[in-house]
């Protein structure tokens, strides 16, 4: 549905998008991942045809978006990042005037305005002022505005961002409702988001495409490219003393590092151990625990996040260690892995 | 066509939504009631022929400041993104804005047909000159709003835009007014200039006149700047 072939944008001398071929399936909801500053909205850009590509192609259901830009923006919907209105239209008017763009006419603006208002639940403030708004029905509003045409493609750019924590999970449940339905790109810098809302997603940083796959496929990645050779640490919690059990784990093979943490009040120790090159070690730590007739209440193995996943390829997509960009809080030991729960 | 209207209503209502249109408005009827007023005495011709003559000049500045934000503030909100990717033309997009610009400049116009009722009661004026003095303001308006169509298209400040369209439209009529009186200037480059001065053109339509050639400079102006701000918008794509 949605189809990026090598796209490429210069800006003058600088590289802003480079080579990005993507693909996005009818009906799938696909996140377009990247650190701020990576490329994202001008990419959106090019595959919405308000910038042409320097050198590259763009197709929406099909249709060039530089040859044939009609047909494909009739079939889009698109929400520029941060949501632009005009603050002086009652949202209604608003909707009418982009319907009657969309060349629609009076009686199915009527309809489908009352569908898109129920859908964003903007049912309350139909008859008032966008710039009386909150940021929140501003959102509403725009989101509203992009479904009134009942495109088979949508392209929200940032939908969610300046949101607070409700706002954020009603618009993201309205997107995973698109699913099968629509099909829908989704640009944002938080991979939580993501994570809920998206089958796919491709992971953009320094103009480049560095991951694209199902979440599933990512994690596999995230396993098979960690820089411990595999799995993370194994998390083991017993009933004990720290010092017995650290002598218990000792004997563990195969295994680089360990520790334990100091007891809480019901006796229980964190303790993990780090594998040497990604190995298993679960089995051999549940025969040393078992036979040294401690007691064992968990032990799990930490796999690399999608998250360490995430901040690695970002990183490796701008090659100069510059991270002040940061996507999610990075957890750099083993213990704060675990003390983040994590996993 | 359906964009262009829908464009041009949706000017429209921002327009009146704003303060500015009734400032200007107000602006407008009070400049050519003063004027109309210091001739309106006994014994003097019941014509609108000085009236015309002021207001063609208040059009100089009250035209951009109709016309400033028409572009310039869809840059600025950033809507501009937006309709650009609505299945509507650039072309669409600034025939609108002027389409609202020349709609706003009737209303304006319409206000000169007060005085026009106070000369029916006092006397018997001539309506040829009436008519044709109006249609002249309204070409003169028509080239001004493309000027500031053009002028906002350029940038995403409004004031800036105010400020280019207001150059514009002094050049066409107080440079050109002015320069063809200097020594300096050849016969020739004389004659260019007197051509292309705005009230020069518009005089005609004052004295009851009307002219194919002064037609032909108010339309061919007015699309070549609409032309020239359809081209500016393209272009923000490729830059």
């Amino acid at each position: 549905m949605i189809h990026a072939e090598q796209l490429t944008k210069w800006y003058g001398p600088t590289l802003a998008v480079d080579d990005v071929s993507f693909t996005v399936e009818a009906g799938s909801v696909v996140g377009f991942l990247g650190p701020n500053g990576a490329g994202k909205s001008t990419t959106i850009r090019m595959l919405t045809g308000y910038l042409p590509p320097t050198s590259g192609k763009a197709t929406l259901a099909g249709h060039d978006l530089l040859t044939d830009p009609f047909a494909a923006r009739r079939r889009l919907g698109y929400l520029p990042e941060s949501t632009p209105l005009y603050p002086e239209m009652r949202v209604v008017e608003y909707l009418h005037f982009v319907g009657r763009l969309q060349g629609m006419s009076r009686q199915e603006r009527r309809q489908r305005i009352g569908v898109v208002v129920e859908e964003c639940g903007l049912e309350k403030v139909v008859r008032r002022t966008i710039g009386r708004l909150s940021k929140g029905n501003r959102q509403r509003c725009g989101l509203a505005s992009t479904l009134l045409h009942d495109p088979p493609v949508l392209v929200l750019d940032e939908p969610t961002s300046g949101l607070d924590p409700r706002q954020m999970s009603q618009v993201r449940d309205l997107v995973r409702g698109m699913k099968g339905r629509r099909t829908v790109l989704l640009s944002s810098h938080l991979l939580p988001e993501v994570q809920r809302v998206c089958d796919r997603a491709v992971i953009i940083a320094n103009g480049k495409v560095v991951a694209d796959g199902t979440l599933d496929e990512l994690r596999e990645q995230a396993v098979q490219t960690a820089p411990s050779g595999g799995w993370g640490p194994v998390l083991v919690e017993v009933r004990g003393g720290v010092d017995e059990v650290k002598a218990v784990l000792r004997g563990v093979p195969a295994v680089a590092e360990f520790d334990a943490a100091e007891a809480d009040e019901a006796g229980w120790v964190d303790a993990w151990l780090v594998p040497e090159g990604g190995a298993d070690v679960r089995a051999d730590a549940a025969a040393m625990l078992s036979a040294s007739s401690l007691l064992v209440r968990e032990i799990r193995r930490e796999a690399p996040t999608l998250e360490e996943f995430f901040i690695r390829v970002t990183d490796a997509g701008r090659g100069d260690g510059d991270r002040d960009g940061g996507l999610v809080p990075e957890a750099t030991s083993p213990g704060e892995i675990i003390a983040k729960g994590g996993g | 066509m359906r964009g262009m209207w829908t464009i041009a209503r949706r000017e429209l209502a921002a327009l009146f939504y704003s303060p500015i249109a009734y400032v200007l408005l107000g602006l407008f009827a009070l400049g050519a009631g003063m004027v109309f007023l210091v001739g309106f005495v006994p014994g003097q011709d019941a014509a609108m022929r000085t009236v015309f003559d002021a207001v063609v000049w208040l059009l100089v500045f009250l035209v951009p400041a109709v016309g400033m934000r028409l572009l310039s503030e869809e840059f600025a909100r950033g809507t501009v993104e937006r309709l650009m990717t609505l299945p509507i033309s650039e072309a669409q997009i600034v025939a609108g804005k002027w389409l609202a610009a020349v709609c706003f400049l009737v209303v304006m116009l319409a206000t000169l047909l007060l005085p026009v009722a106070v000369l029916e009661w006092f006397g018997d004026p001539d309506y040829g000159p009436v008519f044709t003095g109006l249609l002249g303001l309204l070409l003169v308006g028509a080239l001004y709003a493309a000027i500031a169509v053009f002028a906002s298209a350029t940038t995403q400040n409004q004031v800036v835009a105010f400020m280019a369209a207001v150059f514009i439209n002094c050049a066409l009529t107080f440079v050109l007014f002015f320069l063809p009186q200097s020594p300096w200037v050849g016969p020739n480059a004389q004659a260019v200039m007197h051509y292309a001065n705005l009230n020069r053109q518009y005089a005609d339509f004052a004295k009851g006149l009307i002219d194919v050639r002064h037609f032909v400079y108010f339309v061919t102006g007015t699309v070549w700047f609409l032309y020239a701000a359809v081209k500016l918008l393209e272009s923000r794509r490729w830059r």
